[in-house]
């Protein structure tokens, strides 16, 4: 995630604020520590895939990349917070997770495998900033990107008028565990 | 239960058939399902015919979900049909301003087919 808080939402310049702003300013920082705080996305991560596909996805050490075709979904951040949540994944895994999602099969990654990681980043970004309340009540999503391909860098552009240093959290892995037969989580 | 008269809006495809797969699983057999992407289609099918349930994401380009409602209310579309918002937004304002613009259910995404019957089920009853 690559964020940074507003600077007029955390810490406003003028000296004639109200109770009510530098109350908000000092739970604002305390939101910017559980923004921080990799915990949430984990937690994240941990229930999209449990409630959406039935898998388990825990945090694991990165591996060596064997595969070259990969999926990215980015869902932007707006409001009290500018950023964006990116999620990437191999194409294999991207194709059992949209089969998991839609019961269907599929060779390659198609729209409706872009459809489908776009939706699980737009609810891993939906779930993470629900997790902190400032940012659940002001901050909006984008609707989701997503880029295929080989070889490729992302670049997300920081907020002009963020108060802390933009700062991009470092990638956290994540190994799914597939159940033996891979089926539709809401089968007809 | 007769025969249920469905829309779901949601710009993602996938998205609704998950949650016609989920409404399915919750006992709702008899589903017609009408599927729009956008809060501007969604409000040309209920002008063209009548639905019992609609389904709707609020974040969506063109028209969002809470401006679909709003103007399906203008207009007089749909009056009385339970409207159910599934969201990734799930602040007490965004569930206060959804109930506010006519939303009688809120589930929020990432969700399970039970919490759908749970949410979905008592409405559809009572119509």
């Amino acid at each position: 995630m690559l964020n940074g808080v507003r600077e007029a939402a955390i810490a406003g310049k003028n000296g004639g604020r109200c109770e009510r702003e530098r109350g908000m300013a000092v739970s604002l920082r305390e939101s910017v520590q559980q923004v921080s705080d990799p915990r949430n996305l984990d937690a994240s991560v941990e229930e999209v895939f449990q409630m959406m596909l039935g898998v388990e996805c825990r945090r694991h050490a990165p591996t060596a990349a064997v595969e070259t075709e990969s999926v990215t979904a980015v869902v932007g951040f707006g409001g009290l917070l500018s950023g964006a949540c990116v999620f990437r994944s191999g194409a294999r895994a991207a194709l059992k997770i949209a089969a998991r999602m839609t019961g269907m099969e599929f060779q390659s990654v198609d729209d409706t495998v872009k459809d489908g990681i776009g939706e699980i980043c737009n609810m891993l970004a939906g779930a993470w900033k629900g997790k902190v309340p400032e940012l659940a009540a002001n901050c909006g999503l984008s609707v989701p990107a997503v880029i295929t391909g080989h070889d490729y860098n992302l670049h997300v552009q920081a907020a002009a008028a963020a108060a802390l240093p933009p700062r991009q959290s470092a990638p956290r892995s994540y190994r799914h565990r597939w159940p033996s037969a891979c089926r539709a989580m809401h089968p007809k | 239960m007769g025969e249920i008269r469905t829309l779901i809006v949601d710009d993602s495809a996938v998205m609704r058939k998950i949650v016609e797969r989920s409404l399915r699983q919750a006992g709702l057999e008899l589903l017609v399902v009408h599927e729009v992407g956008s809060g501007t289609e969604a409000l040309e099918i209920l002008r063209a015919q009548p639905v019992d349930l609609i389904l709707s994401d609020i974040n969506m380009p063109a028209m969002d979900g809470l401006e679909f409602l709003r103007q399906m209310r203008a207009q007089n579309l749909a009056v009385g049909v339970p409207v159910v918002m599934i969201t990734t937004e799930s602040s007490e304002e965004h569930v206060k301003q959804a109930i506010q613009a006519g939303a009688r259910g809120y589930i929020r995404k990432p969700f399970t087919a039970e919490q759908v019957k749970e949410r979905v089920l008592p409405l559809v009853s009572a119509a």
